[in-house]
């Protein structure tokens, strides 16, 4: 019985690994790239962020108008929407243009999700050189930027009557009468995103810059300059200008709640902080960053959103040419009346519509001093073991120097372990 | 030739052997069957079997993932066909020997009795089988199967192809030194959180029902019902605010519960050794109303001449709770109480709500208290490392399913024989 089963089993086996012989249509049906300029498409799909649909409607409308191509604007929130496209792209159902954070430039690329696209110098002449740099991977552009963010002063009105000039001044106002508050000044130096302004202006990096492109193997986060930055932060903690309590992951959580209670005269953090603080009921006033005490700027990191064209779409030179549209001059000028996104782009910078808000001018001004986050993937190797040397420093169990050497040794492992080609 | 074996052998295509026993009915179906069968599935097979062998070899054309699940589906509908076409070959060979020995076949009335009758609980089971198949056992094969690739952001679709690797990604967890390192501390930890908190939780709820259930006790539903309460609160809900409690300045734990018994504030959020503290006690908070609830329950349910008959030999309180109530209570409720253990081994909301897995530590690519299954979360999301994670997974569900196994065999609870 087994014998007699078993070779018609072996056969049926045998046909179906033959039949095996995969796909034999031609490739050429794929590609999106043979698209010429001439051939107008019906219909480009651009994802816009959440609830900035407003920001970009008018735009589309007169694109619309003058080249007679329909657009469709989706709201998906922009995080969701790199997965989106991994599963909607291969699958024919997915958008033309995407809204992307510059971070998440390189992962993108690598993963052949997104596009470069082809604008000429005038265009990019626009915009900030940082916000180009952000957008740039392996030297090819790969989107145009919509807007800008970075960590910014933000002080009580009622406890301080102006921004300092210079940390040293908050330093001063912290150890003094802290305008009546609990704390003069707080900053989630924990946290690698906001103490990279202090550790960069002390002339430390993460990834050397070679001419545009980040060299993941040059790890600057142990030199000298980021010694003294490390110092100077623990200096805040040391003397308990800084409560233990905002070391840590939920430190952000704990700044904002201490700044919305009235607690805290001055805090440091980002745009997108502006609306919670008003709403608990704080007059808020905002102003770049006090000086380091030596002299230089705090060098914040810069986050740039922007407008990708995706990989999949068979219309990339016309996704190029919305994207360039809807992120010209114009557009981004409605765009901030609308949602308040702050643009990168330089002639706005002195546009009276930004210069006089106060919040917007100290976003833009302080955007121009910082750096781009790094956006190539070996990115996400730093974060921990750079929030983890932090932490060591400022509870004390480990000097700057030490830590941070640590750190750059684990963020080099990690980067040989995961990101070796 | 016997009718058997030329039955058989004739079905090798589906239906001629039911054809050459009589049965055309039968036959006509297998055989429309079997053309439905490859009519539908050819193209779909045909790519799938190439694509899980090669996993594409032409960019952008071919994306890796895609390929490897259509292969699995493939091999799936592959298994489903082969079992059919084994049914048929059997049912041919069957009523041959029925021929040989010179008995009746069924008629078509008897055969569809036969299948109403016999099969009725497969018929019954069939579908969900068949949805299991593809809800549970697919995703379980796909993420085996990518353990064994080279899946990660530098290989991923459309972009790059992904390959088979073999054994790679488990040599290299245990070969490189960073991977291996927190490999051990990691798992070290996992270890001893599932035992200490799970065994802390089974042990408060049992102390706590049997507490309850003397007879001197008082009041005992407002009792029940404030213990209770724990578990009626959502999980996350009670951790994110434990989280607030144990925050090292402004948490009430240090400030109101410490300091006023004069003790420092602890480093609870900073020092992982007080992390790990705090985090048995949460899970202990969590999850000893549950088995506090189950054990009172079984405590109803033990005769009380148990205890009259131990009273009369003159057995202490003590020697009662020890021979008589712990051991009815583990025996029935074993099996949940094992479940229990392999819920924190993967207690995932609890380490990673409270502090993500940290304080961060020196030397070591996850957090302080990340346990397995968080610092799997952390590969996948913020290092694209799949093939990575999905080694790590399978060298997880191995520990846990060999060890669930081990202990349901060693349970009494699962024999039939009752312990009363």
């Amino acid at each position: 019985m087994k014998k007699l089963l078993a070779l018609p089993l072996t056969f049926a086996l045998a046909a179906s690994a033959l039949a095996a012989c995969g796909p034999q249509e031609d490739s050429s049906s794929t590609g999106g790239k043979k698209e010429t300029a001439s051939d107008k498409p019906e219909k480009l799909v651009i994802w816009e962020d959440q609830e900035k649909g407003a920001g970009t409607e008018d735009a589309i409308k007169k694109f619309e108008e003058k080249h007679g191509i329909k657009v469709e604007l989706k709201e998906i929130p922009m995080l969701d929407q790199q997965e989106k496209l991994r599963l909607d792209g291969p699958a024919k159902k997915g958008p033309d243009v995407i809204t992307t954070p510059h971070d998440r430039v390189g992962p993108l690329a690598i993963e052949g999700l997104i596009a470069p696209i082809e604008i000429s110098d005038d265009v990019t002449k626009l915009y900030t050189e940082s916000s180009i740099n952000a957008l740039t991977y392996d030297g090819k552009l790969y989107g145009l930027p919509k807007s800008t963010e970075t960590p910014v002063f933000i002080y009580n009105k009622k406890q301080m009557t102006e921004a300092p000039e210079s940390l040293d001044d908050v330093l001063a106002f912290s150890k003094g009468d802290k305008g009546g508050a609990q704390y003069g000044f707080l900053a989630n130096w924990t946290d690698f995103y906001f103490a990279n302004g202090i550790l960069s202006g002390y002339g430390s990096y993460v990834f050397k810059d070679d001419n545009g492109t980040l060299n993941p193997e040059d790890l600057g986060l142990a030199n000298e300059g980021a010694v003294e930055g490390l110092d100077y932060i623990t200096s805040w903690y040391k003397d308990g200008l800084f409560p233990k309590g905002i070391i840590g992951e939920k430190a952000g959580q704990t700044i904002d709640g201490l700044f919305q209670e009235g607690k805290v005269a001055s805090v440091m953090n980002g745009p997108w902080s502006f609306q919670g603080y008003k709403d608990a009921g704080i007059d808020i006033g905002v102003a770049p960053m006090p000086k380091l005490p030596n002299g230089e700027y705090v060098k914040t990191f810069i986050g740039v959103k922007g407008y990708n064209v995706s990989a999949f779409s068979e219309n990339q030179e016309w996704a190029a040419k919305l994207v360039e549209f809807i992120t010209n001059e114009e557009s981004a000028k409605t765009r901030f009346e609308k949602t308040a996104e702050i643009p990168p782009v330089v002639s706005l910078m002195e546009d009276p519509l930004i210069a006089d808000n106060e919040a917007a001018k100290a976003v833009a001004v302080q955007s121009e001093r910082g750096v781009p986050m790094p956006n190539i993937p070996e990115m996400a190797e730093v974060w921990a073991p750079a929030a983890n040397a932090l932490q060591l420093s400022a509870t004390g169990k480990s000097e700057p120097k030490a830590a941070l050497e640590s750190a750059v040794k684990t963020i080099g492992q990690n980067i040989k372990a995961n990101h070796s080609k | 030739m016997t009718h058997r074996k030329t039955a058989a052998l004739l079905s090798i295509i589906p239906g001629m052997g039911q054809f050459y026993n009589k049965q055309f009915v039968k036959g006509f179906a297998f055989l429309f069957l079997a053309v439905c069968y490859f009519i539908a599935f050819l193209d779909f097979l045909n790519i799938g079997l190439w694509g899980i062998v090669t996993l594409g070899t032409e960019v952008p054309r071919d994306h890796s993932i895609f390929l490897l699940v259509n292969g699995v589906i493939s091999i799936l509908v592959v298994g489903i066909g082969l079992a059919f076409y084994y049914f048929n070959l059997y049912d041919a060979y069957q009523n041959g020997k029925k021929r040989d020995n010179g008995l009746e076949l069924s008629t078509l009335k008897e055969q569809y009795h036969n299948v109403v009758d016999k099969g009725f609980p497969y018929l019954m089971v069939g579908p969900g089988f068949l949805l299991l198949i593809f809800v549970v056992i697919f995703p379980i094969i796909f993420m085996l199967l990518l353990a064994f690739t080279n899946y990660n952001l530098y290989n991923s679709p459309p972009a790059k192809l992904v390959d088979w690797v073999g054994f790679k990604n488990f040599i290299e967890i245990f070969s490189l030194d960073i991977w291996r390192e927190t490999f051990v501390s990691v798992f070290a930890w996992t270890i001893i959180w599932t035992f200490t908190a799970t065994t802390l939780q089974v042990a408060v709820g049992i102390f706590l029902a049997v507490v309850l259930n003397q007879k001197e006790i008082k009041f005992k539903g407002v009792i029940r019902t404030l213990l209770i309460l724990p578990w009626a609160v959502p999980a996350f809900v009670s951790i994110l605010i434990f989280s607030g409690l144990f925050n090292d300045t402004f948490g009430a734990i240090n400030q109101s519960i410490l300091a006023p018994l004069g003790i420092d504030s602890l480093p609870w959020m900073t020092d992982p050794f007080y992390t790990k503290i705090a985090l048995i006690f949460i899970q202990s908070w969590l999850g000893f109303p549950f088995v506090m609830a189950m054990t009172t329950g079984v405590l109803q349910s033990i005769p009380g001449e148990l205890y009259e008959a131990a009273t009369v030999d003159g057995a202490s309180n003590w020697d009662k709770f020890r021979k008589i109530t712990l051991p009815m209570i583990l025996f029935t409720t074993a099996p949940i109480l094992i479940t229990q253990y392999t819920f924190n081994f993967n207690n995932f909301n609890v380490i990673y709500l409270f502090n993500n897995g940290g304080p961060a530590v020196a030397d070591q690519n996850a957090g302080g208290t990340d346990i397995l299954i968080s610092w799997i979360y952390n590969l996948t999301m913020t290092s694209a490392q799949y093939s990575k994670a999905a080694a790590v997974t399978v060298l997880l569900s191995l520990i846990i399913v060999s060890l669930a196994l081990w202990q349901f065999r060693k349970t009494k609870s699962f024999k039939d024989e009752g312990m009363i």
